[in-house]
């Protein structure tokens, strides 16, 4: 399956919010939606659901008008809320049976995620009753007790403590690895990194990098190096740097103790190794420099306030 | 279809597995049931005429009740009283003759004697009573013994027979009635019960049905339930399943009064006939009518629901639709005792008032068939209208949260996103 957005542009009263969004996921892969608060990733997912209608633009799957009361899809939204004084068991039955699944599927669906995420103990108990994460977790169980085929998570990690996002990582790598769709928008980058083959930052309404992510990690770390010395600090090595091979490479940036350079147009790596071999640097860190997903949000986010 | 299934089952469930609307329930038939089968083991013949059926009354409790008769008295200054006719104008009275005036106020006074008349001319008397009760209708009684000891003192002086008098002035007079088509007089009653008992429904499960559709607002699960099915099958069902369960919880109820009453109908003596004895034709039109129309506002209630998100604003959102039913009901009451007017004839053909005005007129007026048909038909439709319009403004609220949306610019906002 492929799940396409188009040129999705939304306004509400005078105000337009999304300037045509556009991007696309396959089944077994997971795209990351990334953005500032109020860049529309929620709007973005909200039209995905229907919840919202868009001015123009179009969801497609394998080519075709996506219908989201066709498929069974699983949407965690961001605005957490199931019934409070009704018990975990009902609900997720009665969110399942909504959903297409006759009662005796249901049932035993939601035995099923009760017990993945670890919260069978409370099935009979009132939602109310139970703790914040525990309940962040049965909204998570009841997202995916139809065993949807698409599953769209906006913010999933938020409210949960280390164990339990633990739980949940192992559980979207387990619905990757089943051939499902999965969108994921999140602020924490260090879960989008490990998930998501796919990323689409969204700033002020606009897609403003998307593709795959490994490329996008290329692109961004390509001409620059990692060097960190053990008997230099780094601004003793950046001055040096700076000082002894301004033909070579220039400083880009610093992150903690490791110093971030750009190769100089007609440089290579292999020169600068042998002007750090010959120098009195003792390299403890040299390399290819990959940026992280946050740099490279950063980066590009700042970029565009600017 | 089978999602609306799915969410009146889950809303039933809620109904049905509440311990205070269950209990609420259970309370209200044994209290309901009890009350009516009071006269069966209380002696209530004071209150219904009647004594309690298989029980005849030994002379300890005919000594009892003896001792219980309430003590009247009277001072005549002026010649006129004559007891005999006292002791039969008043059958559940003793009567004394006071001493005095003074006399006679003091034991009042005392509460020795529950009341005390001081007769001071041929057509004047004073009345004494302690604390006059809110029924208290001895002076009315009394006038006519006055009365009549007038008739008899004049009859006497001018040497006329009052007996003769008396039979040719109140000749008896047979008359049987032949009603052709409705008896209003009887009916009036039971229709008036009903109005009102249709009033609650809307007032009372109305309300609990906003609340139902608010709260799905307020805890927030509303995003997750219109992205699992259709709001049509969301309102849809909630709100009939809170008209089934009002519904319920009063034809219960109403149910025990009436089978209670019917089994103890005896031991009242018929009093309550014009309140519990409804005739099947009746309650068949009240069914169609009053549970029509109760459906309208139990579906223009959940509307109103969907408009705010917090269930502490429910009360500013229905607040105009409750200025509508509180004034057809008053002018249905009102019309009643106009049944063939022209303004009930216009309100029995609206679907705001239809349901109380046309079942009445059905069961105390002239109304032909057809307009029953058309009356219906208006209603089903308005029914069906307002269910979807509901069902509109409810997918219109998703996500809106904050103050309460005005029920005109909810309108304005459908009609631009149509």
């Amino acid at each position: 399956m492929r799940l396409e957005v188009k040129g999705i542009h939304k306004s509400f009263g005078d105000k337009e919010v999304l300037h045509g969004i556009d991007f696309h996921v396959e089944s077994g892969k997971a795209l990351g939606l990334l953005g500032r608060n109020g860049a529309g990733k929620t709007t973005t997912i909200r039209i995905l659901m229907d919840v919202f209608h868009a001015n123009s633009g179009e969801i497609l799957l394998d080519g075709k008008k996506f219908v989201p009361s066709r498929h069974r899809i699983g949407y965690l939204p961001e605005e957490r809320g199931l019934y409070p004084k009704r018990t975990v068991i009902d609900q997720m039955i009665y969110l399942a049976c909504l959903r297409g699944l006759n009662p005796k599927e249901a049932k035993e669906s939601a035995k099923r995620w009760l017990a993945r995420l670890e919260v069978s103990e409370y099935e009979t108990r009132k939602l109310e009753t139970l703790s914040k994460g525990n309940q962040q977790k049965v909204q998570l169980a009841a997202t995916l007790v139809s065993n949807p085929e698409i599953i769209i998570l906006d913010e999933p990690f938020s409210g949960l403590d280390p164990v339990n996002s633990q739980i949940l990582k192992d559980v979207v790598n387990e619905l990757i690895a089943e051939d499902r769709i999965v969108i994921f928008s999140s602020h924490q980058m260090s879960y989008v990194e490990e998930f998501c083959d796919e990323i689409a930052i969204i700033n002020q309404g606009e897609v403003v990098l998307a593709g795959r992510l490994r490329d996008i990690k290329k692109e961004y770390g390509k001409n620059r190096l990692m060097l960190a010395a053990e008997n230099l600090s780094v601004e003793e090595l950046a001055q040096k740097v700076e000082r002894e091979w301004p033909d070579l490479v220039s400083v880009s940036g610093r992150k903690r103790d490791i110093l971030i350079l750009e190769l100089k147009e007609g440089a290579d790596r292999r020169k600068v190794m042998a002007a750090l071999a010959a120098s009195s640097v003792e390299v403890e860190r040299f390399g290819c420099y990959e940026p992280s997903l946050n740099d490279i949000f950063v980066m590009k986010v700042g970029e565009e306030e600017e | 279809m089978k999602r609306f299934w799915i969410v009146l089952k889950y809303e039933l469930k809620e109904y049905f597995t509440n311990k205070v609307f269950m209990g609420l329930t259970v309370v209200l038939v044994v209290l309901g049931a009890a009350a009516l089968f009071l006269p069966r083991f209380v002696d209530m013949s004071g209150f219904t005429g009647v004594q309690v059926v298989g029980d005849k009354e030994d002379d300890s409790t005919q000594d009892s009740q003896q001792g219980e008769r309430p003590l009247f008295l009277y001072a005549d200054e002026a010649g006129v009283v004559q007891p005999q006719v006292l002791g039969e104008m008043f059958p559940d009275v003793d009567w004394q003759e006071a001493d005095s005036a003074d006399a006679l106020r003091s034991l009042v006074e005392n509460q020795e004697a529950q009341a005390g008349f001081l007769v001071t001319g041929a057509t004047q008397y004073e009345y004494y009573v302690y604390n006059k009760g809110m029924t208290d209708h001895n002076t009315a009684v009394f006038d006519q013994a006055m009365k009549l000891f007038y008739r008899m003192q004049y009859s006497q002086q001018k040497g006329w027979d009052l007996g003769e008098i008396t039979a040719m002035y109140d000749v008896p007079v047979t008359v049987t009635e032949q009603i052709l088509n409705k008896d209003s007089g009887s009916n009036y009653w039971y229709c008036y019960v009903l109005v009102i008992i249709v009033f609650m429904l809307i007032v009372y499960y109305g309300q609990m049905i906003a609340v139902s559709v608010t709260s799905e607002k307020s805890n927030r699960a509303i995003e997750v339930l219109v992205t699992s099915t259709s709001p049509n099958s969301l309102l849809f069902g909630k709100v009939i399943a809170g008209a089934i369960g009002g519904v319920f919880q009063m034809g219960v109820i109403l149910g025990a009064i009436l089978l209670s009453y019917r089994v103890n109908r005896e031991q009242w003596g018929g009093m309550l006939d014009m309140f519990l004895h409804i005739p099947g034709e009746v309650l068949i039109a009240f069914a169609f009518f009053g549970l029509g129309g109760y459906l309208f506002y139990a579906f223009l209630f959940g509307a109103m629901g969907a408009l705010v998100s917090k269930t502490e604003d429910i009360s500013k959102s229905v607040s105009g639709l409750m200025v509508v039913v509180m004034i057809v009901y008053f002018f249905s009451l009102m019309q009643l005792m106009n049944i063939d007017g022209p303004i009930i004839k216009v309100l029995s053909f609206l679907p705001i008032s239809s349901y109380s005005t046309m079942f009445a007129r059905v069961a105390m007026g002239s109304v032909a068939a057809w307009e029953i048909v058309v009356s219906f038909l208006i209603l089903a439709a308005s029914i069906a209208g307002t269910g979807i319009l509901g069902a509109k403004l409810y997918r219109m609220g998703t996500l809106r949260y904050g103050n309460p949306i005005k029920i005109g610019t909810a309108l304005k906002d459908l009609r631009k996103s149509d």
